[in-house]
């Protein structure tokens, strides 16, 4: 080992039964990063935070944090602390007590322990709240409690399972940057589970997305957003448009044929393709763009992709306009356009169009 | 009818109406009754004289009743010691085993309660017995003891059959309590540096603390006043409280002293309550 991780996953494996929660996850989280673990419910995400915490034993692998083997360690025993997605703050403690427990476990001084808990509290900014009951505080509140409690013993790396779930949209919005703000401000190493994608690719320095206990892609938001590395990424990620297509050669440029017989080329193809497969295109819904049929024969770049189309129906959202086109081989795309020009001439249900995008933002991925 | 569904309080009220009718009836007026009559004189073939006095007050103090009264609050204290001690872990087991089973824990708990408490504490009595009890005959046909063990006619006896009879109440709301514990605290628990018996006694048992004192209240207040317990296994010569108040009704005919004794238990056991609250809030009390 060259380096030293933060938390380093080696081929970690977790069975329930005959139920496999991880499956061969191997990770390797930086010190002072904040890495999210991205997927669906029941994904595995939450079980690999689990037994980095010490909740879980892994029943394959090996767990390392700094470098230092975990094994059958107990949580105690850990330099690792969790903020807990129900809070899990002590209903019979007072706000104060709940977050000099930990630092009482490991006997700390009685006067260093009252320093920290009031640096802690002026950290979440609830420095009046020190001696009310958990229950006496809003969801926010408890949310910043449990983690100041967690903060306040200082850590190597924090583990946050789903910690903003259970507040209401605009308190997760401001939660999210106070985290990542707060992360920074401390430098801790922060592992971050959620299923919100927006809020992985909001927070994090780099995201693993996983899905059935497997890590399908590790990177930072926006090569994960931009370039994903298979169809579930793709999909799980953001909006996009799968378009059904065969492979007709993949070097030197590759080059796919849709439904229609159409013909276009790709920025990139998934390992392990093979000429004459079937697959799926991917673009991203904002990469599109609508053309009036003799805009299109202008066009002369080999580069732009062109397909024809007919407009489905539009959905106005504000920013942008969302416009379903049926493709010559009945797939419908959706193609995101900016409001821009309030006085441009819109497109009309039914009427006949030339759908492109340029060819570096398609990927041909495995169906 | 209008009138009602326009004033809900009224309809909770009258809802209300018929149990408490029932408990001012048959719970306060009984009550009522003998508070007065630890104030009258007795009458010849039970029943009272209509004349005031302080006597049965006194005689309650009287060191031989007086003596009676304290062992049984000993007895009582025991028991509920004792009954704690067993009742807690095996709570704490039916809690943690995993959620199909306990049902079928429980169920088991109170499986004792379907014979007849009666039955129950006379196999006691053939286990227990002096001479002939099952437990003395098979340890000295082993040759293990020469004299039968003192295991009947005393408190501990006593003791022995009422941990017995009140296990279950006992065990039953500390699970409750240990039941609805989130897991997820005593992770967070652990988490923070706490070994597991550190976790233990800063966050399981704070937490069932209601548990412990609904139970202990339920074991205590009927050990107090237990009658039948003592009078089958203490053989006659180990009574308690309980016993002397019901002869003084059954036997001596004597009801405005068996009126006082009841009425001084009662207070007691008040008594004893509160400071058993006001202890239990110390520790931390969820409200």
């Amino acid at each position: 080992m060259s380096e030293t991780f933060a938390v380093e996953l080696q081929d970690v494996v977790k069975r329930f039964g005959d139920v496999t929660a991880v499956n061969h996850v191997s990770l390797q989280i930086k010190e002072g990063e904040f890495f999210s673990l991205l997927g669906p419910s029941g994904c595995g995400k939450t079980t690999s935070l689990r037994m980095i915490a010490g909740f879980e034993m892994p029943t394959d692998g090996a767990i390392y944090i700094y470098g230092e083997r975990q094994g059958y360690r107990p949580p105690n025993k850990r330099p690792v602390n969790t903020v807990f997605q129900n809070y899990a703050l002590f209903p019979h403690m007072t706000v104060a007590e709940n977050i000099a427990f930990g630092m009482q476990m490991q006997k700390v001084p009685k006067d260093e322990i009252k320093r920290r808990v009031d640096e802690a509290l002026a950290m979440v900014r609830l420095s009046n709240m020190a001696n009310r009951k958990p229950k006496q505080l809003s969801g926010g509140q408890q949310q910043r409690i449990a983690l100041a409690r967690a903060l306040v013993n200082r850590p190597k790396v924090l583990l946050l399972d789903e910690p903003l779930g259970a507040l209401d949209l605009k308190l997760r919005k401001a939660m999210q940057i106070e985290l990542k703000a707060l992360q920074e401000e401390v430098g801790i190493t922060f592992i971050y589970v959620t299923h919100d994608q927006e809020e992985a690719l909001t927070m994090s320095d780099r995201i693993a997305v996983m899905n059935n206990g497997i890590v399908h892609q590790v990177g930072d938001p926006e090569t994960i957003y931009e370039h994903p590395a298979d169809r579930f990424v793709a999909d799980f990620i953001g909006e996009t448009n799968f378009i059904p297509v065969k492979v007709l050669s993949l070097s030197p440029t590759i080059e796919v044929e849709l439904g229609s017989g159409e013909k276009v080329t790709a920025g990139w193809a998934e390992e392990g393709l093979a000429v004459g497969d079937r697959a799926v295109l991917s673009i991203r819904p904002e990469k599109m763009d609508l053309l009036e049929l003799h805009e299109a024969a202008k066009l002369k770049s080999n580069d732009v992709a062109r397909v024809r189309g007919k407009v489905a129906h539009l959905v106005y959202v504000g920013t942008d306009t969302r416009h379903s086109v049926t493709l010559g081989d009945g797939t419908e795309v959706v193609v995101r356009l900016q409001n821009i020009h309030i006085d441009e001439e819109p497109w009309e249900i039914g009427e006949e169009t030339i759908v492109t995008w340029n060819a570096a933002h398609a990927r041909v991925l495995k169906e | 009818m209008e009138r009602l569904r326009r004033h809900p309080e009224l309809q909770a009220w009258l809802i209300l109406a018929i149990p408490v009718i029932f408990l001012l009836i048959f719970f306060m007026a009984p009550l009522l009754i003998v508070f007065v009559y630890s104030f009258l004189e007795r009458g010849k073939y039970g029943g009272v004289e209509w004349v005031f006095t302080l006597d049965n007050i006194r005689r309650v103090f009287d060191p031989l009743y007086f003596k009676t009264f304290l062992r049984s609050f000993y007895i009582a204290i025991v028991t509920t010691l004792i009954t704690l001690g067993l009742g807690y872990p095996l709570a704490y087991f039916i809690a943690k085993s995993p959620p199909s089973r306990r049902n079928a824990l429980v169920f088991a708990l109170m499986i004792p309660f379907w014979t007849n408490f009666l039955i129950r504490t006379y196999a006691w009595v053939m286990l227990l017995r002096t001479h002939t009890g099952l437990i003395n005959v098979t340890l000295m046909n082993w040759g293990l003891i020469d004299k039968p063990l003192p295991l009947y006619g005393n408190d501990f006896a006593i003791i022995l059959g009422l941990v017995y009879g009140w296990l279950p109440v006992m065990v039953l709301p500390i699970y409750a309590a240990l039941e609805r514990l989130d897991e997820s605290l005593l992770e967070a628990a652990r988490d923070l540096y706490a070994s597991s018996s550190k976790a233990f006694w800063r966050v399981t048992w704070p937490l069932s603390i209601p548990g412990v004192v609904a139970g202990s209240m339920l074991v205590f207040i009927p050990s107090l006043g237990a009658f039948v317990t003592p009078a089958i296994l203490g053989g006659g010569k180990s009574i308690m409280i309980g016993n002397i108040i019901s002869n003084q009704f059954l036997g001596a005919h004597d009801w405005p002293f068996g009126s006082a004794l009841s009425m001084v238990m009662m207070i007691a056991m008040l008594i004893a309550t509160l400071i058993y609250f006001r202890w239990t809030k110390k520790s931390e009390l969820v409200t």
